[in-house]
């Protein structure tokens, strides 16, 4: 049950960050990219850049920032499922304007948000 | 883009040119790498240079950006890149010329300041020998390439006020040529000779050590002032002449003992190891080779207290540098020298708990115990050491006595006495290089310069059969007699000046 409600949430959070991107000018391109790597949230244009957006949600402050939840390991799997994405979409990656960003978004526990953080470029 | 800015690594006591190349690619997941061997304090550079960028106001780029130290195959350790791979970075996105013929060298802090960064010295020497105009180092480390002519040394404070030089808004003023006069006589040694109470023998001895740079062994029970005495010595050491001067920076910048804002060393160094050090602590060494204590003391004096208390193999891996007065190291990435012509001061107990042969105390050491304690003080390492001596302990009475009533000498007359006989040798070496005092002679020296009368060579030769001398020990009482000659004024060794360099060598009786 928890876990399901997790899923529910995290897809909230997706929608949230893309609605929030796009007002900054991002165009969208795909979401929930998915292999055996790992996962990609979103990914989305920025100009002539392609972003790679991890999208990280928490309900309440009890249990820690969302920045806390992305680490070093963590860009390490997006940069090789955005690798293995560009091939399978026929990208060369070093003759694209690559980025990773995040989106970390903080609601209060009656749904509203408390805050939306934009951070850019990670890696 | 690319850009190339030129630096230096140091392997062993050498500078090697070493170029930063920086690229910018705005393609591609943006990133910082180093390549080309660095070690952990380069590869750390990433961290610090990102950082003191940003807070000297300038964007660090969005790019991935790649460093390669080349050639590739040095290995590069230390911290000094960072300035170089700033700089190239900076050129690249920002509107910044890196002058042609410079080199840029220096640790940054976070805040975009340059830190006192070691080998500024050896930079210098590099830039001169490879006809590069400038250099671009830490303020507080530039005077150390001060004494170096033929090179404009940019003291540099943090990056704001490089860019504004280079971009030739608000120049930096290079630095003014220091020239180098005479060694420095203002020292004040942590003893003087004057505050020791009788010793006189010892005080012979050390002056006579000295003059000549020889090896010397003190013996004596706990409290005889072993360690006082040998602690005074920095205050009778002759001063270093330029050459030696030059010879001694160069170790001190490598290891980085030169404070900041300090400029060439004119004292004698004094290294007092621990009798925990390792062989390496020691003698030098490490996956990149480093001066050990023994090349810190070089033209200095290297102090062992509680000799037999060092490691048996480090005290036997001295007897090479010992003899030749040179350490080379050699690793599977290559080999170095390091020269270690020091003066050796050792102090020992004569057994384990220091009485034996003491009329006060009783020794309680058993037969065994002290053959032990003896043994660590091998033939090999004993016949390498020019003067031995006992110091006995000081009787109460003469501790007791007003000070102003003994005759004790103070440093500074011992100092004088020192000089002199150094400048005697300094004249008689001219013609040698690398060679300023007696017990730097090699055996072909000691046949050119040295000419025994008739009566001494007849006292050093029953000397020699009486006591079982080595070879090694006849010339090396040669050189002590010499110096016992340099300080009487003499230009001949007499049959007097052989005699008391005997009485220094004959076997110690411990019973």
């Amino acid at each position: 049950m928890a876990k399901k409600f997790n899923f529910i949430k995290g897809r909230d959070g997706e929608n949230e960050a893309k609605i929030f991107l796009e007002k900054l000018g991002f165009k969208f391109v795909e979401a929930n990219y998915k292999n055996k790597i790992g996962e990609i949230d979103l990914i989305m244009t920025d100009g002539d850049t392609l972003v790679f957006v991890e999208v990280k949600l928490k309900t309440g402050v009890n249990s820690g920032n969302p920045e806390d939840m992305i680490d070093t390991r963590k860009l390490y799997q997006i940069k090789r499922t955005a690798e293995s994405w560009a091939v399978e979409n026929g990208l060369n990656i070093y003759k694209q304007k690559l980025r990773i960003d995040a989106v970390c978004i903080v609601k209060k526990t009656d749904n509203t948000i408390e805050r939306i953080n934009h951070y850019k470029n990670l890696y | 883009m690319l850009s190339v800015v030129r630096s230096s690594a140091t392997y062993g006591l050498k500078a090697v040119e070493i170029d930063v190349e920086v690229n910018v690619a705005d393609k591609g997941f943006p990133g910082f790498s180093v390549v080309g061997m660095p070690s952990k304090a380069v590869d750390e550079a990433r961290e610090r240079v990102k950082t003191a960028l940003t807070n000297s106001d300038i964007e660090f780029p969005m790019a991935k950006i790649t460093v390669n130290l080349a050639p590739a195959d040095i290995p590069k350790e230390g911290s000094f890149y960072d300035l170089p791979i700033a700089v190239g970075i900076m050129s690249v996105c920002r509107d910044i010329k890196i002058p042609a013929s410079a080199y840029f060298y220096g640790e940054l802090s976070l805040d975009g300041s340059l830190r006192h960064t070691r080998g500024v010295f050896l930079l210098a020497l590099l830039a001169k020998e490879n006809n590069v105009a400038d250099i671009y180092v830490p303020r507080m480390s530039a005077n150390e390439a001060a004494t170096i002519t033929g090179v404009n040394i940019f003291p540099v404070d943090n990056l704001k006020n490089l860019v504004l030089h280079l971009r030739g808004k608000k120049l930096i003023e290079p630095l003014k040529n220091i020239i180098q006069d005479g060694a420095d006589d203002l020292i004040t040694p942590e003893f003087d000779l004057s505050e020791i109470i009788g010793q006189e023998f010892a005080k012979r001895a050390l002056e006579i050590a000295a003059a000549g740079g020889h090896n010397l062994l003190m013996m004596g029970p706990p409290g005889a002032g072993k360690t006082m005495l040998s602690r005074a010595v920095p205050g009778i050491l002759p001063p270093l002449t330029a050459e030696e001067s030059l010879e001694v920076t160069k170790i001190f910048s490598i290891t980085g003992n030169i404070p900041p804002g300090g400029c060439l060393i004119r004292q004698r160094p004094f290294m007092w190891p621990h009798h925990t050090t390792s062989i390496v602590g020691l003698v030098g060494g490490g996956p990149i080779p480093r001066p050990g204590q023994i090349s810190m003391a070089h033209r200095g004096v290297l102090f062992l207290d509680e000799f037999p208390e060092f490691s048996r193999k480090a005290l036997e891996s001295m007897r090479q540098p010992l003899e030749d007065g040179i350490v080379s190291i050699s690793r599977a990435s290559g080999s170095v020298s390091f020269p270690a012509k020091f003066m050796l001061i050792a102090a020992a107990n004569p057994c384990p708990c220091g009485f034996l042969g003491d009329p006060k105390h009783e020794c309680k050491c058993g037969l065994a115990q002290i053959d032990r304690y003896q043994k660590k003080l091998s033939g090999p390492i004993m016949d390498r050491i020019d003067l031995h001596l006992t110091v006995p302990a000081v009787e109460v009475e003469k501790l007791m006595k007003d000070n102003n009533t003994s005759i004790t000498e103070k440093s500074e007359a011992v100092r004088l006495r020192v000089k002199l006989a150094r400048n005697m040798q300094l004249k008689r070496f001219k013609d040698e290089p690398g060679i300023v005092c007696n017990a730097d002679m090699k055996n072909k020296q000691i046949k050119k310069y040295i000419k025994l009368d008739n009566p001494s060579s007849l006292l050093l030769k029953m000397a020699v059969n009486k006591y079982g001398l080595s070879a090694r020990t006849y010339f090396r009482m040669i050189k002590v007699a010499r110096t016992i000659a340099d300080l009487d004024k003499s230009q001949e060794i007499y049959e007097k000046h052989v005699a008391e360099a005997l009485q220094y060598r004959v076997k110690i009786n411990v019973d």
